[in-house]
């Protein structure tokens, strides 16, 4: 019964990047008849000097080191405000999910409507604010392009988080909150002493997550602002390398990069974890 | 007193922010192109139309797409490719996920330790890495721009998870009902059909949603795995209706609004079930 | 800080839900300085609402609290000077025992170097030295038990309130842990609100016992007035261990003699009862007689049939046929000469004899 299973990963996941991790030891230059060149770590030597992979690399940075933080500072306060049962929640809760449900590629595509520079919303709410006075282009410039990006991918993400954080709140028992009340602690400092400390892992699950997710960004970038250089990130240089430059060996080279930074962080955090509620 | 009217209009913002894009999108979908580019914005068109809808399922001339060619019927036929992938790909996992989830948990067999935790260790590797690694071997295979080729890539990165959630999900039912069909004089085969499946039946029904809702919605992979109509779904064609210069955003919203139906159909319905599961496994 | 010679007055509380439901009607009562005193009831009379309502954890609808002689009615759970223990411990998972035991300390600004003697007297107080570096998860249900307790006494606080703390123990345990806290009680002094639905922690622990029904306040008293003299058939079937034999009697006079009928039996009913039950001659009455009053040497006597025994060793009890659809239980000493199928003779106490309004349910005194 668990052959299936196992035969399935093991055909097409386990020796597959076996070989592909193989491959990306090997010169990328075609030699005709004969086998590829081993040149060892060349390749990822070489990709990491590109300015391309270079720049695509601190854009990653950034989504990642924003993403998250607004994931789990708003993911924290839907958390809260969800958490305790009222009329409509579940309607509530199920809206809440659309976001995540919806292909990333359409969510891009419903965004761009707000950020187009021709007819798009932002532009025109803001001229009649008379915040701005012509029409910018929003894409263009490094700063607002990261940051609206940043915000279409958390609006995706963001279901995800706030559910694992309710989760976290309600594994709280109601009592503990009484006897801390009788002891004396008003609601922020329960929040400080109680909630937060028992919520450390549903927080480690929430970062693991968002982590993850915002490393391997694509779909919204692709849509809002294509492969552009100026906010490309690794996944797209990878894609970019790999498959429009058909640059195989330094291509498969970057994802495996790619793949080792993002195990490191999801081991990273999940054992940091641990080791506070043991 | 305070406290509530906060918790109120944090629950009205909540749900203006997740609505919003989607309203959006939806009223775009019934304007014109007239409409999207009136200075200063139209938040509603002049009169609703299903204009865009025609266009998008019945065929429209490669101008008015204002970029990739769109000829008759290809956003339809995406929607079909990406219907079958989707639920073929899901089945597959579906099974491979709760027998092996059954064979994990109920069975016992040496090696069933490390052999367990080394296909859930694998949900560490990112889903674009292993299709970069498969494509050689997917090329030489024929199965590049197929979709079994689209659905066997889904079946084999989605399974890890799924399995790890499906024998979480196992582990936390009562043993009895099986021991007792078991003790009846069920063959183990039996008793996986009449009494664990269904005891799983809402797990199953989460997974199912979980596994629907990521194939449905993935890009990168059909996006490196296509490349004609054979194969191409709805999140690859998307993107190639937005234009270099101009975009028709009343086809795009139309585009998007379809693809995001099965999905939101998919939330809106399953979404206590996903939430249960979520709440199991943290 | 409360005034060390006040203790916890309540008046007029009361609780009503969104809907009508009125958990607590007008409930009074004051708890002396030092007093232990118990709150009994059946499930959902109120009393934990009543003890949460006290701590401040659950709002009140009408009435006033005071605390070691302040008016908190109008305060948070944190100010209040109260400290609770609860069912379930709700110790704090992730705080070493120490940690837990000094928290209110802590949120009460108390410099860690006052925090530390006090964390361990409490500790030795209550025999816990040995644990206060582990964690709750690693602790038994008879140590989370004491870790609670020492949460709520480290603080001295103006009032301690128990919310059924013995309920998840073992019944052996029980036992020794209510020793314990009765011992603690005594030593730290402070008045005490306990909640129980057990009628034998309120018989051994309480100074005086109030019992509840349904919100309302059905009798308070010390343990023994609540067995002596119960002001209703509900008090007297809830005190006392087995409960004791409610039968329905009609009053018969003879001549001069008086006598409760029940099928075929008849107790006399001695002098000095007789003028309160003048107003019932006739009629019927609920009769009331303890186990324990049956079988032991009595001057009246009744003949029953024998349903089923039961030997403790120590005692037998007796399942008789009176005549109505519950047995009367009787218990008789060891070597009680009673056999299943046969009539056996039963002494009855005269001088122990309840008697109830057979509508009202009332005491007839």
């Amino acid at each position: 019964m668990v052959a299936p299973a196992v035969a399935l990963t093991a055909a097409l996941v386990v020796y597959p990047l076996a070989k592909g991790f193989k491959s990306s030891l090997e010169s990328g230059e075609a030699t005709y008849g004969a086998s590829p060149k081993f040149v060892g770590l060349d390749n990822y030597r070489e990709v990491l000097k590109t300015s391309t992979a270079v720049d695509a690399i601190g854009h990653t940075l950034i989504y990642v080191a924003l993403a998250v933080t607004l994931e789990l500072v708003l993911g924290m306060i839907v958390a809260v405000t969800l958490n305790r049962v009222f009329r409509g929640r579940g309607i509530v809760l199920a809206i809440l999910i659309l976001p995540w449900a919806l292909p990333s590629v359409v969510s891009g595509v419903l965004w761009r409507r707000v950020f187009d520079p021709d007819s798009g919303l932002l532009n025109s709410v803001l001229l009649q604010l008379h915040v701005i006075d012509h029409p910018h282009v929003w894409m263009a410039t490094k700063g607002t392009a990261l940051a609206f990006i940043t915000i279409v991918h958390v609006w995706g993400v963001l279901p995800l988080v706030s559910l694992v954080l309710i989760a976290g709140l309600q594994s709280i028992p109601e009592e503990v909150y009484s006897a801390s009340a009788v002891d004396g602690a008003n609601p922020v400092r329960q929040f400080r002493h109680i909630t937060l400390p028992l919520l450390r892992p549903a927080i480690a699950v929430a970062l693991t997550i968002g982590t993850v997710w915002g490393i391997a960004i694509f779909d919204e970038i692709y849509v809002l602002n294509g492969t552009a250089l100026n906010t490309r990130s690794v996944l797209m240089e990878v894609y970019n390398t790999t498959f429009v430059d058909a640059d195989f060996a330094h291509g498969t080279a970057l994802a495996f990069m790619l793949t080792v930074v993002t195990a490191l962080f999801a081991i990273g955090y999940t054992l940091g974890f641990r080791r506070e509620t043991t | 007193m305070t406290g509530r009217v906060l918790r109120a209009l944090a629950i009205t913002l909540i749900v203006v922010w997740s609505l919003a894009p989607i309203a959006i999108g939806l009223v775009t979908s019934f304007s014109t192109q007239r409409d999207v580019q009136a200075v200063p914005a139209r938040w509603l068109p002049e009169q609703p139309t299903l204009d865009a809808y025609r266009s998008l399922l019945g065929g429209t001339s490669s101008q008015r797409a204002g970029g990739t060619v769109a000829e008759s019927g290809t956003y339809s036929k995406a929607l079909l490719n990406s219907t079958i992938v989707t639920l073929l790909s899901t089945l597959a996992v579906l099974a491979v996920a709760v027998s092996g989830a059954y064979g994990f948990s109920r069975l016992e067999f040496p090696g069933r330790r490390t052999l367990f935790w080394a296909i859930s260790a694998l949900i560490i590797i990112p889903v674009f890495m292993v299709v970069i690694a498969l494509f050689r071997l997917m090329a030489d295979a024929h199965l590049i721009d197929h979709k079994l080729g689209l659905v066997l890539v889904f079946a084999a990165t989605q399974t890890p998870l799924a399995l790890l959630l499906m024998r979480n999900y196992i582990a936390e039912l009562p043993l009895e009902p099986e021991e007792a069909a078991l003790i009846d004089g069920c063959t183990r085969w039996q008793a996986f059909w009449r009494v664990v499946v269904p005891q799983m039946s809402s797990g199953i029904a989460a997974l199912a949603a979980i596994v629907m809702l990521a194939v449905w919605g993935e890009f990168l992979i059909p996006l490196l795995l296509t490349s004609t109509l054979n194969s191409k779904t709805v999140t690859v064609v998307i993107p190639e209706f937005v234009g270099k210069y101009t975009t028709n955003y009343p086809l795009l919203a139309a585009a998007g609004v379809l693809a995001v139906l099965p999905p939101a159909i998919v939330a809106l319905v399953l979404n206590r079930h996903i939430r249960g599961m979520l709440h199991g496994s943290s | 800080m409360a005034r060390p010679d006040a203790g916890i007055v309540l008046e007029g509380v009361r609780k009503e839900f969104p809907g009508g439901v009125v958990a607590v009607d007008d409930f009074s009562l004051e708890v002396a300085p030092g007093e232990f005193v118990v709150l009994v009831g059946p499930s959902g009379c109120g009393k934990s609402t009543t003890l949460r309502m006290v701590a401040g954890l659950e709002p009140m609808t009408a009435g006033a609290v005071q605390i070691g002689g302040r008016d908190v009615t109008r305060f948070p759970p944190r100010h209040r000077d109260v400290a609770m223990v609860f069912q379930n411990y709700a110790l704090y998972a992730h705080m070493t025992v120490a940690a837990n035991i000094g928290f209110g300390l802590k949120m009460n600004d108390m410099p860690k170097a006052e925090i530390e003697p006090r964390v361990q007297r409490a500790a030795e107080i209550l025999g816990i030295t040995d644990l206060l570096k582990r964690k709750p998860r690693q602790l038994s249900g008879g140590q989370r038990q004491r870790v609670a307790m020492g949460r709520a006494i480290v603080r001295e606080p103006a009032a301690f309130l128990m919310d059924e703390p013995l309920s998840n123990l073992d019944a052996k345990l029980r036992v020794e842990m209510r020793a314990e806290i009765t011992n603690v009680q005594r030593r730290i002094g402070a008045p005490t609100l306990y909640v129980t639905h057990d009628q034998t922690e309120a018989m051994t622990m309480g100074d005086r016992v109030a019992i509840l029904r349904d919100g309302v306040l059905e009798q308070l008293g010390t343990p023994l007035e609540l067995y002596d003299a119960p002001v209703n058939v509900f008090v007297a079937a809830f005190i006392g261990s087995p409960a004791m034999n409610l039968i329905d009697a009609t009053i018969e006079v003879e001549s001069d003699t008086w006598f409760a009928r029940f099928g075929d039996a008849r107790v006399p009913i001695p002098h000095d009862r007789r003028e309160s039950l003048v107003p019932f001659a006739g009629r019927p009455v609920r009769l009331g007689l303890r186990p324990e009053d049956l079988g032991r040497d009595g001057e009246g006597a009744i003949e029953l049939p024998v349903i089923r025994t039961e030997s403790l060793g120590s005692e037998t009890i007796a399942y008789l046929d009176a005549g109505g659809e519950r047995p009367l239980i009787a218990r008789f000493d060891r070597r009680a000469p009673l056999a299943a199928g046969r009539h056996a003779r039963i002494p009855v106490d005269l001088d122990r004899l309840y008697f109830f309004d057979a509508d009202t349910g009332a005491a007839i005194r």
